[in-house]
């Protein structure tokens, strides 16, 4: 059983993927306009990066769904308007403060909800967080891994960025508002490599355990 | 002068929308999805913009498309690193490894209408921060009119070249369009769209 990954084309994901801090780690990675139900027999772990076309993500739904039904885990990170295709996702957008960092006393919103979840052995709490571009309300009985309070300005009730969700599919879906993958692959923000260090080992585990 | 065409990649992409919504560029400004790309004829336009986040894979497979409207006299403006050879005579990306400030500044190498009044140091930092403008450089084509490097002058950041009748602006950062804001690099916008509507007589 295999790890697989979505490829956008864009710049960043090239690096990201076939770069070669991490390119060994893929079993196969799928060129996005390309993608078929045969290019994922026999991958158990499918990666969506973030920012990957989302009209090309709702045009192939179907095949990513049946994927996750067939007992696939399919992890969808952030920027891919995964609300408009993948079941049980409800996201709101929150204006991304880029500058949090900045502040007098900065202080993350983050907060570390399921310290147990194997994710944080592979994933330091610290190496998650960046700026986020908006929320997500969990479905029922999934397990969210990060969450944030409510938008002081009263915009959202604030919500997940990462949870793990064991019970919309036969399968499992691992979403995240997160998105490593623009940062890491346009070499800015350290804190995306970091957190892309711990995930992808973590992800090629999971789909060959 | 021809409109100009704006590939568009699935998302809404604001930087792009204030682009074509400023009053220099209304109605001047026309956005296709990039996957139409092929079935566009490119002599009806004047310049073709090309943001960061499009499938450079994709590109490249419509290369010889876009090495003809060049020949022809074209204006391609390109941002991003170049992961895909998808524009004639360029060479794979550099990214700065382990890079501290000094790496990091934007340094002027050669005056032009686009930076007009613009100062390195608006270019460098953002809120004090620098790195969004640029980090990494790549290497031109022969010929090529070097703007801006990062850092040291051999890491070219922002540079010109012609093909054919044509001629290429490369800026290996993000989009120029990104840079509205209320500092000296809010020229940058303006001042491009008057370049790439003055037709190619322009280096």
């Amino acid at each position: 059983m295999s790890l697989a990954i979505l490829d956008g084309g864009a710049f960043y994901h090239h690096e990201a993927i076939h770069g070669a801090r991490y390119r060994d780690l893929f079993d196969r990675s799928i060129y996005m306009p390309e993608l078929t139900p045969e290019h994922l027999e026999g991958v158990r772990l499918l990666i969506v990066p973030d920012r990957i076309n989302p009209d090309l993500l709702r045009a192939r739904r179907q095949i990513l769904i049946d994927f996750a039904e067939n007992g696939g885990t399919l992890v969808v990170l952030g920027e891919n308007q995964a609300e408009t295709w993948l079941p049980g996702v409800n996201w709101t957008s929150r204006p991304t403060n880029f500058w949090w960092w900045l502040e007098k006393d900065a202080r993350p919103q983050q907060r570390l909800v399921s310290p147990d979840h194997e994710f944080f052995q592979a994933v330091p709490f610290a190496d998650t967080i960046w700026h986020f571009h908006g929320v997500l309300r969990p479905p029922a009985h999934s397990q969210t891994l990060i969450d944030v309070p409510p938008d002081p300005e009263g915009r959202d009730a604030g919500g997940a960025l990462l949870y793990d969700d064991r019970v919309t599919t036969a399968g499992r879906l691992i979403v995240s508002t997160l998105d490593p993958f623009y940062h890491h692959g346009s070499n800015f923000m350290p804190a995306t490599t970091k957190f892309l260090d711990g995930f992808l080992p973590w992800a090629r585990r999971l789909a060959r355990a | 002068m021809k409109p100009a065409l704006a590939l568009s990649y699935g998302f809404p992409d604001g930087a792009m929308a204030n682009l074509t919504s400023h009053p220099d560029a209304v109605g001047r400004i026309t956005t296709r999805d990039l996957y139409g790309l092929q079935a566009l004829d490119l002599n009806k336009f004047g310049a073709l913009l090309v943001s960061m986040h499009v499938d450079q894979r994709f590109l490249a497979s419509r290369a010889g498309q876009i090495a003809g409207f060049l020949q022809d006299g074209g204006t391609v403006i390109a941002n991003g690193h170049l992961a895909y050879p998808f524009l004639p005579g360029m060479k794979g990306v550099h990214a700065l490894q382990n890079y501290g400030l000094k790496d990091l500044a934007v340094r002027r190498l050669t005056d032009h209408a686009i930076w007009a009044g613009v100062s390195e140091n608006d270019l460098t930092f953002r809120r004090g921060v620098a790195g969004f403008y640029g980090r990494a450089w790549h290497e031109p084509p022969e010929g090529a009119t070097v703007i801006h490097a990062l850092g040291t002058p051999d890491r070219p950041l922002d540079f010109i070249y012609r093909v054919g009748r044509g001629r290429v602006l490369f800026h290996g950062g993000n989009d120029l369009w990104q840079y509205g804001g209320s500092d000296s690099a809010g020229r940058i916008v303006p001042q491009l769209l008057h370049w790439m509507f003055s037709g190619e007589s322009a280096a």
